[in-house]
């Protein structure tokens, strides 16, 4: 130990007779709250389908694609499934840049003060709260690059979550190229790569499955945030008409999870359900995500032949 | 050789992608109406086409160099290499009889089918390939069960490194590359530059306008758009919702931190550990309608007489569901972290495993655990949805967390979800952007904090 020495009282340690009461409260307690645990897990998911049931048994098809509507026999979550995968999708395609950020630091960066900056910068954006990136996304995406965006759409939102998964992104896959082994580069640089030629044919691919892991869950977070969508600008309930596919990405939008905050807050009993199915259905789709995640990652892995 | 669970496993991937598929052509049918005929069980036979041509595709590609690389060796019957046409009648007969019934049995109903579907996805799967009916109808074998033939080895892979000394080109794409990997580091900080910029300058006019007054910030309550902005509600809430979810989340996490690290087997951890971070996954949104459908009406409502469906506690509570994961993950991996030889030391003193937990591991990991505890409360002061689904709140000043109630993420909220009314009324619109650099401000302190407590404290073993 290095540093200040630790005094550590044991107590009287002779070996006492009779039954470790302690011991066993002690345990008796720590396993009392992983069962808590579990219950919260259980209670979440049985109170969610349990709610959404009647919609899940009865309609659920037609609640899969039907647009918002104030008949609630009517009303469906198509447009939030649409905003969501949208939003998904630019996310998605806004990861180089995040991967390229966590290569810049973790080889080509020295370690001087403007990286050390860098790194604290992206490690505080991450505890940044969701609501404050809507902020940003209002004031650039939505205002100053409304020409580009069309103001509160669906294009503003999807940059707006990629801001917000950016940290993630950049940490996480910053993790997985670290634990590269610098062996596989000193291979590569002895038979006379370039720097670029070591990252894109030994850093890279041994690093996937981290990185892989690391976007899925960014994008799993961007398909669950709500908040910085409502402060964008996100419409709980709207009508697109006859408008085309690249005008309804400018106009109005929403996403599942707003969906979800939509008919959680509206006051009649009846639309509780509304909310749990369409709990339901994100649940159902952050699930998938995962799934394909948890698949890809053991095919590369498998390839890579570890 | 594959295990019955992993054939199990793989039937039930199949049977996912089979609905995800599904799934998808309803999909391409909303957005394009009329693609096909209409949305019900014949999204199943395409799924079924579908799934079917591919999985006859795969494994005839497996007769090339691609497909023996991945382990896929259907031979005769006389072990000789199967022609390409054979493996793909052998896959459609197996096809016929692993999805052909189970879609059979959907079209009457969706879950038997399902049912049958696994059921018969692991019987055909748990037969020996080179035993199975439909392999011998279609006069193949599939060797992956039996090992490669020797004719068809994967090839080794020969690089040629050609000649290495650096030609112009390779410098000069070499010194692209760092230059876009340096502006795609530069990005996170132009981020960061552009947060603070644009939240404190909005923040400034709102201090800076005629209408504000520091009068105005110790009012009757939240009311923004009549001009009253009264900080000592929202700080009232969002110290109520922190400590709450503090409550809930500090012992449980703790507690679930002390039996993954010091008492779970590997396996035990093994499957504990994965449930506790499914929570983690559940997106806010979520947790909140839990609050209002299942926390207040079936638990508070129980125990309080006089608690509406909206309330601090509820929301509290269900912030400390989302928070519990958090607490538990970082203080099991500072418990961890603490190195075998102190517990053995503690062992060899006579220390009982609970002495060992609480006097030896504990403190030694205290600086983790109190950095485990600060970004739960930090994530507890930025959690919104949670907040704004279930407590409430409509701007009264209120102390009693049974009642409803307003914290500075959710007034937030409130004043976004009316961003159109909000955007150009004046001070309503400006006060988004000072709780939003309060926020900012409070939640980087912690974060800061803990940073520091980690590193000043991290004992070096």
């Amino acid at each position: 130990m290095a540093g200040t020495s630790t005094t550590v009282d044991l107590g009287d340690l002779r070996a006492r007779r009779g039954a470790d009461v302690r011991g066993q409260i002690f345990l008796v307690l720590l396993v009392a709250s992983v069962i808590l645990a579990f219950a919260m897990v259980g209670a979440v998911f049985y109170d969610v389908t349990l709610d959404a049931w009647d919609i899940i048994s009865q309609r659920f098809w037609d609640f899969l694609r039907m647009p918002s509507s104030s008949d609630p026999t009517k009303a469906g979550v198509a447009q939030g499934i649409r905003g969501s995968l949208l939003i998904a999708l630019i996310v998605v395609a806004t990861f180089p840049i995040g991967i390229a950020g966590a290569i810049y630091l973790e080889e080509y960066a020295d370690d001087t003060w403007s990286t050390r900056l860098i790194q604290v910068t992206v490690r505080n954006l991450a505890g940044v709260p969701s609501i404050v990136y809507g902020l940003l996304g209002l004031a650039v995406f939505v205002q100053s690059l409304r020409g580009l965006t069309g103001g509160s759409s669906v294009i503003a939102a999807g940059l707006t979550l990629a801001v917000l998964v950016l940290p993630v992104v950049v940490i996480t896959s910053a993790e997985a190229v670290r634990a590269v082994p610098p062996s596989l580069r000193e291979g590569a640089y002895g038979l006379g790569a370039t720097q670029w030629e070591v990252i894109r044919t030994q850093v890279v691919p041994a690093a996937l499955p981290g990185i892989l892991t690391g976007t899925v869950l960014a994008v799993a977070r961007a398909l669950g945030e709500a908040a910085p969508l409502l402060v964008i600008g996100a419409a709980g309930f709207y009508t697109t008409g006859n408008l085309d596919f690249l005008e309804q990405t400018q106009g109005a939008f929403t996403a599942l999870p707003m969906n979800i905050a939509n008919f959680a807050r509206l006051p009649a009993e009846t639309w509780r359900g509304h909310a749990a199915a369409a709990s339901v259905v994100l649940l159902v789709l952050v699930f998938i995500v995962n799934l394909v995640a948890i698949i890809a990652r053991a095919r590369i892995s498998k390839k890579l032949g570890r | 050789m594959p295990t019955l669970a992993s054939r199990a496993w793989i039937a039930g991937i199949e049977v996912l992608l089979f609905l995800v598929l599904s799934l998808g052509f309803a999909l391409a049918e909303y957005f394009v109406s009329g693609l096909f005929t209409d949305f019900g069980p014949s999204n199943f036979w395409l799924a079924f086409v579908v799934l079917a041509g591919w999985n006859a595709w795969h494994f005839a590609g497996s007769q090339t160099a691609l497909g023996a690389a991945a382990g896929h060796y259907v031979l005769t019957l006389d072990g000789e290499p199967a022609s390409v046409l054979t493996t793909a009648v052998r896959q459609l007969i197996r096809f016929g009889v692993l999805y052909g019934i189970p879609v059979l049995a959907i079209d009457f109903d969706l879950r038997v089918g399902l049912l049958v579907w696994l059921a018969v996805a692991v019987v055909i799967r748990s037969t020996p390939a080179h035993r199975a009916p439909w392999d011998l109808a279609a006069g193949t074998i599939l060797a992956s069960d039996i090992g490669p033939p020797q004719g068809l080895a994967p090839l080794p892979v020969v690089r040629d490194a050609g000649d290495l000394r650096l030609d112009p080109r390779r410098a000069k794409l070499d010194r692209r590359a760092s230059r876009l990997m340096f502006l795609a580091g530069l990005t996170s900080v132009v981020i960061s530059a552009l947060i603070v910029w644009n939240i404190f300058t909005e923040a400034w006019t709102f201090v800076a306008d005629d209408e504000f007054s520091w009068g105005i910030l110790t009012d009757r309550g939240w009311f923004p758009r009549d001009g009253e902005f009264d900080l000592s509600t929202l700080f009232v809430g969002t110290l109520w919702i922190t400590g709450i979810a503090m409550l809930v989340a500090g012992p449980v996490g703790l507690g679930v931190a002390f039996y993954l690290s010091e008492y779970a087997s590997p396996r035990v951890r093994g499957m504990v550990k994965p449930l506790i971070e499914t929570l983690a996954s559940v997106p806010s949104v979520v947790l909140g309608l839990f609050a209002i459908s299942f926390i207040a009406p079936e638990i508070l409502q129980r125990i309080f007489d006089d608690i509406g469906i909206f309330s601090l506690l509820a929301a509290g509570i269900g912030v400390g569901i989302l928070t519990v994961p958090i607490v538990a993950s970082i203080s099991e991996d500072a418990m961890r972290a603490v190195p075998m030889e102190l517990r053995e030391a503690s062992y060899g003193l006579g220390g009982r495993k609970v002495t060992t937990a609480l006097r030896v591991v504990f403190p030694a990991a205290l600086s983790g655990i109190s950095a485990a505890a600060i970004v739960g409360i930090s994530r507890a002061i930025g959690e919104t949805m949670v907040v704004f689904i279930a407590a409430g709140g409509n701007g009264v000043f209120n102390t009693d967390p049974v009642d409803q109630g307003q914290t500075i993420t959710a007034a937030m909220a409130s004043l976004g979800a009316g961003t159109d009314q909000v955007a150009g009324s004046g001070l309503a619109f400006q006060s988004l952007y000072f709780l939003g650099a309060l926020l900012f401000v409070m939640t980087m302190l912690l974060n800061i904090v803990s940073d520091v407590i980690v590193r000043r404290f991290r004992q070096v073993y």
